[in-house]
């Protein structure tokens, strides 16, 4: 039986494979007239509910001879895999690609795959972005491979039905305070989860995988040492003893053992009454639920357990292979200015990072989170925020060594804290080391 | 030089017409295999001749080629819990959807060879989920299995049972990989099997049965034996693709490759990890290699036992009363 779907599998490679060549050769046939006025289409990969897909439309009126052809992948770990493979194969990668803050290391070390945007003027721009985003997206030898989109500042996604429900403050300057407003910190934040636990016999929280990944970021030097080099795990007590604290949570059942993404349904079902929520983590809460949905009990509040912190944020960058490199660094550019940053952050949330896009978006309310009035949480949320310093294995470290341990734990598989951490430093070992 | 001169000029005598007849004739049948032979060294041979050279190498994913290492990718991979973890998986799954898979086909053909009203219809019906391509039914079964919010889950706890960590715990996991890969196949393997079936004549079931064996004596001790050739195929070609097992797991946790904790990882997404997340391709490819030889080992096992059923077939009968081989070597050594 198999056989046979290998010889399909081949057949149907075999034809690809011509096409390919085919196509290939009236790509390169066609580009030689060159990119003023012709039609073009641009391909363009973005990832989660970036809300970058605001602007196409405006785009594509405005620039009639352009058709933007848009992927959109799930999870930035799929955006991850596909972009590797395909900047290995040296072929395939989009015109744009989105690119996030915790692989862009990697993507940096082989940064002649994508263009330098100071042949496309992005230097005159420079100043629009926050200094440290810019300089985020420039490579060791000063080439610019990414144009800033969003950054992520973080505050607190939280049920104010159900605070209300179990007794604790509901309203959001409130709950602001209760967790400890400028002082919070996450020994007053797991005293309020344990204090719902108490109160409404539920869980506080759907999974501590989030929490930890803002716990470490809000670090000077989270999983690398600044070097982004060193590896700063290891003999780290201030890691280690959050991740006890952590252990502790979920053995007292603060937990609701769930996994980090897709948990709509156990929402709605009132499971858990936070989430940890970078700006582009709004979308995806909101994504759980029909479009248009403003009863669903979220608000978002102005703080953050362990004080400012930045959490991803993603870049476009335009790839070597790109047959329409001007068009496509164009419109890369056109996407990431103040206008569009803003009209995406209304859509789904992601804080520009461009300081005229914060502005535009100062008094934006979220119908979702109960009016809340994002932009201005957001603003405050990250005064003063510089992101941290990420390394080659910054998110395999994140999506493999630490999250299939929390899972362990969230499961009650583990429940003693120092085994965990050893276990978290085995598996560190085995896949980085 | 000179042999070919003394011969042309009987050639010379041949009109273009046959000259290009006799062409025909020789080349033709090797062009017309020709376009499986390209296309195979193509997308066959060259993969896995460069494969073998990439193995060799301290091969990054995105820098490239970097030094020659010999073997020490293969002992790495060799060495590396992960590979015997994903090996067990391989292993397990491959065992909990080749054996119901092969009782369920079997049972199937044999009801779909009695004289059924609309044959046609309830054969086509059985191949139907073979034509839905894997991913959606990976994803559809991952739904089915999720365990927080899948319909399986509110089964379970209608029926006040416990819940079943689908995703998490191994075996579960195990099981839920092999139902899709069931699904999938069982339908297609039966109609090879009926086929198998069709071609057994009647008149051995009419003697049979004038002889008064009953369906389920005729079942074991016609069809089974008659079609054993075709479940032997079977065997091999299902051995052959549940070692290479990858989209069934990988999408039924798409985030994670086969699992947060590797519970449900098999070879093909391990090699996966190593290539991608890891951009180690050296020792991806040295783990494809290392596939590529476990199937040429399995494949072998497989013929040595086929070989070893037709042997005992072809043996004669011994005749109750004749003494034994061993017998006969027994009494001579006495």
């Amino acid at each position: 039986m198999k056989t046979s779907r290998r010889r399909i599998a081949a057949s149907v490679a075999g034809v690809a494979t011509l096409a390919l060549l085919a196509t290939g050769c009236a790509a390169s046939g066609s580009s030689d007239g060159g990119d003023k006025g012709d039609k073009v289409t641009l391909s363009i990969t973005t990832f989660g509910t970036m809300g970058v897909d605001a602007n196409y439309k405006k785009y594509m009126e405005e620039n009639p001879n352009v058709t933007i052809e848009a992927t959109n992948l799930e999870g930035g770990g799929a955006a991850r895999d596909d972009a590797y493979a395909k900047i290995a194969a040296g072929t395939g990668l989009s015109d744009i690609v989105a690119i996030e803050e915790g692989w862009l290391g990697t993507i940096a070390e082989v940064s002649d795959s994508f263009v330098d945007l100071r042949d496309y003027g992005i230097e005159d721009k420079k100043d629009t972005w926050l200094d440290w985003k810019y300089e985020q997206g420039t490579d060791a030898d000063g080439r610019v491979i990414g144009a800033g989109l969003d950054i992520g500042p973080q505050g607190l996604c939280y049920r104010g039905d159900l605070f209300e429900a179990a007794g604790l403050p509901s309203e959001r300057t409130a709950v602001a305070e209760y967790f400890g407003g400028e002082n919070a910190t996450w020994d007053r934040f797991f005293e309020v989860g344990q204090e719902y636990k108490d109160k409404s016999g539920k869980a506080f929280y759907h999974s501590p995988r989030f929490f930890w990944n803002s716990f470490v970021n809000q670090q000077k030097e989270g999983y690398y040492k600044k070097d982004g080099e060193t590896l700063n795990i290891e003999g780290n007590d201030v890691l280690k003893d959050q991740f006890v604290k952590i252990v502790e949570a979920e053995k007292a059942g603060l937990g609701a053992g769930l996994p980090g993404w897709d948990v709509g349904p156990e929402a709605k079902e009132g499971k858990y009454a936070v989430y940890m929520c970078p700006s582009w983590m709004l979308g995806i809460v909101q994504g759980y639920y029909d479009e248009g949905t403003t009863d669903s009990g979220w608000d978002f509040a102005d703080v953050l357990p362990g004080g400012s912190a930045n959490w991803g944020g993603a870049f476009l960058g335009v790839s070597e292979s790109s047959e329409h490199k001007e068009e496509a660094a164009k419109l890369a550019l056109w996407l990431a200015a103040p206008e569009q940053q803003a009209a995406s952050f209304e859509l789904a949330g992601p804080y520009p990072s461009t300081v005229e896009g914060q502005k535009l978006v100062a008094d934006t309310k979220s119908a979702f989170f109960n009016d809340a009035p994002i932009g201005e949480i957001f603003a405050a949320r990250s005064e003063g925020v510089i992101a941290q310093v990420k390394g080659p294995e910054d998110s395999n470290i994140q999506d493999n060594v630490f999250g299939p341990i929390f899972d362990r734990v969230s499961q009650g598989e583990i429940t003693d804290g120092e085994t965990a951490w050893k276990e978290a430093m085995k598996l560190l070992n085995q896949i980085v080391g | 030089m000179t042999s070919s001169t003394l011969t042309r000029p009987a050639r010379v005598d041949l009109t273009f017409k046959q000259k290009l007849a006799r062409f025909d004739y020789r080349v033709s049948p090797y062009l017309y295999i020709a376009p499986f032979f390209i296309l195979f060294a193509l997308i066959g041979i060259f993969p896995i001749a460069y494969t073998l050279n990439v193995s060799l190498y301290d091969w990054h994913l995105l820098k490239g080629q970097g030094d020659f290492v010999g073997l020490n990718n293969y002992v790495s991979v060799l060495s590396d819990p992960f590979f015997w973890n994903a090996f067990r998986n391989t292993i397990s799954i491959f065992l909990l959807s080749a054996i119901p898979q092969l009782i369920i086909a079997t049972g199937l053909a044999a009801l779909l060879d009695q004289a059924l009203r609309g044959k046609t219809f309830w054969r086509m019906s059985i191949l139907l989920p073979y034509i839905v391509a894997p991913v959606a039914v990976a994803v559809i079964f991952a739904q089915i299995f999720n365990q927080y919010h899948g319909p399986v889950a509110g089964l379970l706890e209608a029926f006040g049972l416990e819940p079943i960590r689908w995703a998490f715990d191994v075996l579960p996991s195990h099981f839920a990989i092999a139902s899709m890969v069931n699904w999938r196949w069982t339908g297609y393997n039966a109609l090879i099997l009926l086929a198998a079936m069709q071609a057994i004549p009647r008149d051995v079931y009419e003697s049979a049965a004038l002889d008064g064996a009953n369906k389920i004596r005729r079942f074991w001790s016609i069809t089974v034996p008659m079609i054993r050739p075709t479940l032997i195929f079977v065997v091999i070609t299902s051995t052959i693709g549940g070692l290479q097992i990858f989209t069934e797991p990988k999408l039924f946790d798409g985030r994670t490759n086969g699992g947060s904790d590797r519970q449900f990882q098999t070879i093909v997404l391990y090699l996966y990890e190593l290539a991608f997340p890891r951009r180690d391709f050296g020792r991806a490819s040295a783990t494809a290699w290392i596939l590529f030889l476990i199937i040429i080992l399995a494949g072998l096992i497989n013929f040595a036992i086929t070989r070893a059923i037709r042997t005992a077939d072809a043996k004669p009968v011994p005749i109750a009363s004749g003494p034994t081989a061993a017998q006969r070597a027994k009494g001579a050594a006495s």
